[in-house]
């Protein structure tokens, strides 16, 4: 169990320095502050607003020197104290590091350290020097003793993480702060470079991510939250027309042995991003995929008016032009099982299946081979095939939507561009819990979906085997529970009848029955997903792993493609290594996840407002007739007037280790 | 007060700030100094990159005093504002040194010695010590020579991004990118290109923005004096109609005045041969290109743009290179006289055309990669030898010690290239070279003089007007267009690609205000384009004083046609003052690879 020494802590300073520990009332769990990894002990972390020492032989010159060289490294540049002071502090540092005379007395470091921590233009440069200036004003003694022994320190194992509350806040950890610096700068395919690191649906993500980044966004304590997404989209879109970003298999440095394949199952989102990122470690890969074309549920599950079939399959393609393959119309379970890909001389296994079966409500008298029964992904299934034109729908009278996340949303606004008179809507709690993105309802309703809140299916009602309407009840908010928590309960005598022509049950989905037996050796969930270890997603079986919707539930496309990168990195380690190794970086944000060390809770100083742009939208009553995508991508000038919101939110964490700090995938 | 206003407490006085209004604005208006570098509010920009306009503020339920940028943060209800507190001033002292540290001190070679925002700042805040510099950190960044106009000496680059916004936002051309991290970082053109090899047009805004000497022109003022001090060579000099109103100021002189005498004198004193006008040729140029138009308007071509303005040129061959075909075949006055100037000229005066080197003074960047246009030599020969830019040509007369506040006037006297009408002496200001045009064009369409001479509907200052002219006669109706800036000018591009512009003569200036405000004049520190209005009046008292107010009535230029080119676009015009242009836009492609070689973040994958 680690105990602090010494140390500073939001201005709070602890000193055991004399012997007399006692736990900190600042961290009073020290659990995660123990091992790095198994092994090997953290011996002194340093962060945004101070720094704890477990380790009373840390030579603290030396760490303070990791942090500015890590800021001078990531410094923009561009503000005067920032883009000097780590320079100059980092120098004299340095000097004092290897035992030498520093170009800079510890006035002057002081000096130019609260230069940079009070005038710098944004987080990197003011929160940097904090430790620094924390240690040069209480802990002077022990850097003055250091300097006077006049000998170099001693190697210091360790590692420094630059991160910011958008980039946290991202299943995909993009550095978003950076990608939209590269637009500041003039440079999108820079820009749309750091997002393809991660994954490469770009322009997908940027029409259709549900933004964890931008909910962690500072600037919602000033106006509103950077608009990251329709950034994103904006340096996408340079991913096509005559200035397009080029793909080609020269990115791969180098190509494994022939043998070496790994098969993809579901070319989805999770199985599109972790085939891109095997074919660029050099692997052979074929993605499975059951339907006749590549995408998943972001083909399928998103309507074309958010998401046009030109721009994913743009997207799809890089699968290609790097090398990959699709074999389509190959569904597991009925054209193959995990053992037929192994006998077919697969080395390993990605299991990204995906969600595709619609959860029934539960209700009386449902019956989900009823004319006019539908499941959301059902009805958005068919909703495709009308757009492709292989197999049409015409919709008449009133359609019936039960469900409040953002396939019902799909479902609403597809069924007015199909022909219904009247859609509605019915959603069992209020438009503040609604999980669905807050401007798909407003657009939905713009486009004249009537939703009703708080109400509830009772009983389908049924004529000659049809769907003909259904009974349903009001619902009311009960009172605040013990966890904050606000249920809902139905209201006695509030049952009333509605008609309607088709009902679409857009509550949930889970994974296809059928599609592993027991005989593929795949755990599942009580729940019907496939188990898959957090760390690194493998299965019960040796060689599979598995990740997506099929592992989490029906979740979102940026999970997915998360989950495709981490697998794409524990396969390469597995084929590699036969082990999955441990990354460091994953470790760093689950320390300061537990420890909730990454503050994002107030802005210092006075911000001027500037609302975000917003994409240019189509009149909704000529959009509810089409599925042509109805937003279209910001101007170069909006780009870069959003882009200047940013108030760039990076910290820097670092950790000094008893040992080296195993290279993982980084 | 209103719920659109706060009240504040700066230095000790109570003011009000409209709602959102900077502490540096308010300061501003309350007369208060403030100083600033990175900021240049003419033209919107205000990076907050310098830190150098730091105050002291103390808000309402803090406890403790902050420093904060003035020039981008706002005045908040309650706020109390200090801006010349011991540690404000420290602070501000510090970030110049700071500012210093990694900036190119070899003040004496520099272009801005004297004239310098960052040498001002320095003494404003008081600097006394500079502890920090080391010419290692300057190193990373580069110098590109490439351009045959500008020169890019990134070791002087602070960082204001004013070259970005100026580029960006207020020429739209967007050919700059921010290169480079930490002290590395500095200002380059998209993609890793070269100037020359880049979207850049050369027009030289981004130079009259540069608060350092990171800008400027290519100087060849020592080129000159190779010329002037060789007795086998004949200088023949030319100076644009806007030099003679953006001169005067450089040695203290009233804005606008009209130094075109003592151009003349100071141009005698430092030896030159022959001095000519480039008004001169712009008189040609509108019989020219009137003929042109007149010819096109038959065939139904339309519109017709005009040629005069090198940056134009280089904006059309870039990035409207399907509009090539529209512009006018008629090359600059610049080259006109030049080429006139080793034809016609030498002819007249018996003098060898080998011995002879036109030397322009332009208030223009262009004009320099215009002159070495290979389309604009024949057989070698160059039209032009060298270009100067007013800032180069103040530089010439300081290192001859030649003052011009003292200089006599003098005047034209050569009898074949020097005379010039006051259509020709407008063509330096946005609507001169059309109002010019529709003189001339009246008079070949009606056989005789427009009645009214000066045409107000004409002379707006707008980025972008438009007229309806009734020219009679033959040619009827002409739908004209005026565009100067080049945000205007791509909006207008844009319009005539989409098909919906309806007009048959477009004039385009590239530089905000034409040539008056062209990126070769001298500098002003701390503000953008001030003096255009007043050099535009200058230029239209000019053609109000002349004796002749049309082109085609300049005797000399009468004479030029009757006794050499025998009429406007006739074969030897055609063949001597015509030009035509390429396609030279840029492949503007990266790979994947290229694009993750050169990202630099901390997460990388690949």
């Amino acid at each position: 169990m680690a105990t602090i020494v010494y140390g500073i802590w939001d201005g709070s300073v602890i000193d055991h320095r004399n012997g007399n520990g006692e736990a900190s009332s600042l961290f009073p769990s020290l659990a995660g502050f123990g091992e790095f990894n198994p092994g090997n002990p953290i011996r002194a972390f340093f962060g945004d607003r101070g720094f704890l020492i477990f380790d009373r032989t840390v030579s603290l010159i030396d760490a303070l020197r990791r942090q500015l060289a890590k800021a001078e490294e990531q410094s923009c540049g561009k503000c005067t104290p920032c883009r000097m002071g780590t320079a100059l502090i980092g120098v004299s540092l340095t000097a004092m590091a290897r035992g030498e005379a520093a170009p800079l007395d510890l006035d002057s470091i002081v000096m130019l350290g609260r230069q940079m921590a009070e005038t710098s233009l944004c987080g990197l440069g003011r929160t940097t020097p904090i430790a620094l200036l924390a240690a040069l004003t209480h802990f002077r003694d022990e850097i003055e003793r250091e300097i006077a022994s006049g000998v170099p320190c001693p190697t210091q194992y360790g590692m420094d993480y630059m991160t910011a509350p958008c980039i946290e806040a991202c299943p995909s950890k993009i550095n978003v702060p950076r990608y939209i610096d590269y637009i500041r700068d003039g440079k999108p395919e820079h820009s749309l470079g750091v997002i393809l690191q991660k994954y490469p649906m770009a322009a997908t993500c940027g029409r259709v991510c549900v933004r964890f980044c931008e909910m962690a966004c500072r600037r919602n304590l000033v106006d509103e939250a950077v608009g990251i997404k329709i950034l994103k989209r904006y340096v996408a879109d340079h991913q096509k027309g005559p200035n397009a970003l080029r793909f080609s298999r020269d990115l791969i440095a180098s190509f494994h042995p022939t043998e070496m394949r790994v098969a993809v199952v579901g070319g989805g989102p999770a199985g599109i991003s972790c085939a891109y990122h095997l074919l660029l470690h050099g692997y052979h890969v074929d993605i499975l995929e059951a339907m006749a074309e590549p995408g998943g549920m972001a083909a399928i599950g998103i309507p074309s008016y958010r998401l046009p079939k030109d721009v994913l399959r743009s997207e799809t393609d890089i699968i290609l032009a790097l090398g990959g393959r699709f074999l389509f119309n190959q569904a597991m379970g009925r054209d193959f099982t995990i053992d037929s890909l192994f006998e077919r001389g697969y080395c390993s296994v990605f299991l990204s299946l995906g969600c595709q079966q619609g959860t029934p409500m539960g209700v009386a008298d449902e019956d989900s081979s009823a004319l006019g029964y539908e499941t959301g992904i059902g009805f958005l299934l068919k909703v495709h095939d009308h757009i492709a034109g292989t197999r049409l729908t015409r919709l008449c009278g009133d359609v019936v939507v039960v469900g409040g996340g953002n396939v019902a949303m799909d479902c609403v606004r597809s069924a007015l561009r199909m022909g219904a008179e009247r859609v509605h809507l019915l959603y069992r709690r209020t438009r503040e819990d609604m999980p669905a993105d807050h401007e798909e309802i407003e657009a939905a309703e713009a486009e004249g979906v009537i939703v009703h809140f708080l109400t509830n299916p009772a009983r389908i009602i049924h004529e000659n085997g049809r769907v003909v309407g259904l009974d349903v009840v009001s619902m009311r908010q009960t009172e605040t529970d013990a966890r904050g928590r606000r249920n809902v309960e139905s209201v006695p005598g509030s049952e009333r009848r509605m008609e309607c022509s088709v009902l679409i049950s857009a509550i949930g989905q889970q994974v296809r029955k059928g599609v592993l037996s027991p005989s593929d050796g795949i755990a599942m969930t009580p729940w019907g997903c496939i188990e898959a270890a957090p760390v690194d997603l493998a299965t019960s079986r040796p060689g599979v792993f598995a990740g997506g919707d099929c592992v989490s539930g029906p979740s979102t496309l940026i999970h997915a493609m998360a989950a495709g990168l981490k697998a794409a990195r524990s396969i390469d380690d597995y084929l590699q290594l036969g082990q999955t190794r441990f990354f460091p970086r994953s470790r760093m944000r689950q320390i300061l996840n537990e420890h909730k060390l990454l503050a994002a809770d107030c802005v210092e100083l006075p911000v001027r407002l500037e609302y975000r742009v917003h994409h240019p939208e189509l009149d909704p009553e000529v959009r509810r007739t089409m599925f042509e995508e109805v937003e279209t991508t910001i101007s170069d000038e909006d780009a870069y007037r959003e882009a200047k919101r940013c108030m760039r939110c990076y910290r820097i964490y670092s950790v000094i280790t008893e040992q080296p700090i195993p290279e993982g995938a980084a | 007060m209103t719920d659109q206003t706060v009240t504040a407490t700066l230095d000790g006085r109570t003011v009000t700030a409209e709602a959102q209004e900077t502490i540096l604005a308010c300061a501003r208006r309350h007369g208060v100094p403030i100083p600033t570098l990175c900021e240049l509010n003419d033209i919107d920009h205000a990076p907050a990159t310098c830190r150098v306009c730091m105050v002291e503020i103390e808000s309402p339920g803090r406890d403790s005093a902050q420093l904060v940028a003035s020039c981008n943060t706002p005045v908040q209800e309650g706020m109390t504002i200090r801006t010349r507190t011991r540690r404000v001033r420290e602070a501000q002292r510090l970030q110049v040194e700071l500012l210093l540290a990694d900036h190119n001190q070899d003040c004496a070679t520099c272009v801005r010695h004297g004239n310098c925002e960052l040498q001002d700042i320095a003494q404003y805040v008081g600097l006394h010590t500079n502890r920090f510099f080391d010419r290692t950190r300057t190193l990373g960044r580069g110098i590109d020579t490439s351009s045959p106009a500008m020169i890019r000496d990134m070791t002087k680059c602070i960082r204001c991004q004013r070259c970005v916004t100026i580029c960006r936002n207020g020429q739209t051309v967007d050919a700059l990118v921010v290169t480079g991290t930490g002290i590395d970082s500095a200002v380059g053109l998209h993609h890793g290109l070269s100037q020359k090899d880049s979207t850049c047009v050369t027009c030289g805004q981004c130079v009259m923005v540069c608060p350092t000497g990171a800008l400027g022109e290519r100087d060849e003022t020592d080129t000159v004096l190779d010329f002037l001090f060789d007795s086998e060579i004949v200088t023949v000099f030319q100076f644009a109609p806007a030099v003679r109103v953006g001169f005067g100021e450089e040695f203290g002189l009233p804005p606008g005045t009209n130094v075109e005498g003592r151009i003349i004198g100071a141009l005698r004193r430092l030896g030159a041969d022959i001095v000519l006008d480039t008004n001169f040729a712009a008189d040609v140029v509108v019989m020219e290109e009137s003929a042109e138009l007149l010819g096109r308007l038959a065939g139904k071509r339309r519109p017709t743009f005009t040629s005069c303005c090198p940056a134009w040129i280089n904006f059309a061959e870039r990035h409207y290179p399907d509009l090539l075909p529209m512009l006018s075949s008629t090359k600059s006055p610049q080259q006109c006289l030049g080429k006139i100037a080793k034809t016609y000229l030498p002819e007249r005066m018996g003098i060898d055309p080998a011995r002879i080197r036109v030397i322009s003074i332009m208030p223009c960047t262009a004009k320099k990669d215009e002159r070495v246009r290979p389309q604009l030599a024949e057989n070698g020969v160059s039209e032009i030898d060298v270009v100067l830019t007013t800032r180069e040509f103040a530089r010439l007369l300081k290192r001859q010690g030649i003052d011009l506040r003292s200089q006599e006037p003098s005047v034209f006297d050569n009898p074949y290239m020097s005379a010039y009408s006051g259509a020709g002496a407008i063509f330096g200001t946005t609507g001169g070279v059309m109002e010019a045009a529709v003189r001339t064009m009246y008079q070949i369409a009606n056989g005789r003089e427009l009645p009214q001479i000066e045409l107000s509907q004409l002379r707006g200052f707008d980025g972008a007007r438009t007229a309806t002219i009734e020219v009679g006669g033959t040619i009827g109706t002409v739908k004209v267009a005026m565009c100067h800036g080049l945000r205007p000018t791509r909006d207008l591009c844009e319009a005539v690609r989409a098909g919906t512009a309806d007009f048959d003569f477009i004039e385009i200036m590239a530089c905000p205000g034409g040539c008056v405000d062209g990126g070769g004049n001298l500098r002003s520190k701390k503000a953008y384009l001030p003096y255009a209005l007043k050099r535009r009046e200058s230029l239209f008292a000019i053609d109000r004083s002349t004796a002749v107010r049309q082109s085609h009535n300049n005797p000399q230029v009468q004479a030029l046609y009757r006794d050499f080119l025998e009429r406007p676009y006739s074969e030897k015009a055609h063949h001597l003052l015509h030009t035509y242009y390429t396609d030279r836009s840029v492949e503007m492609s990266l790979t994947v690879k290229q694009v993750w070689e050169d990202i630099t973040m901390s997460t990388m994958v690949y």
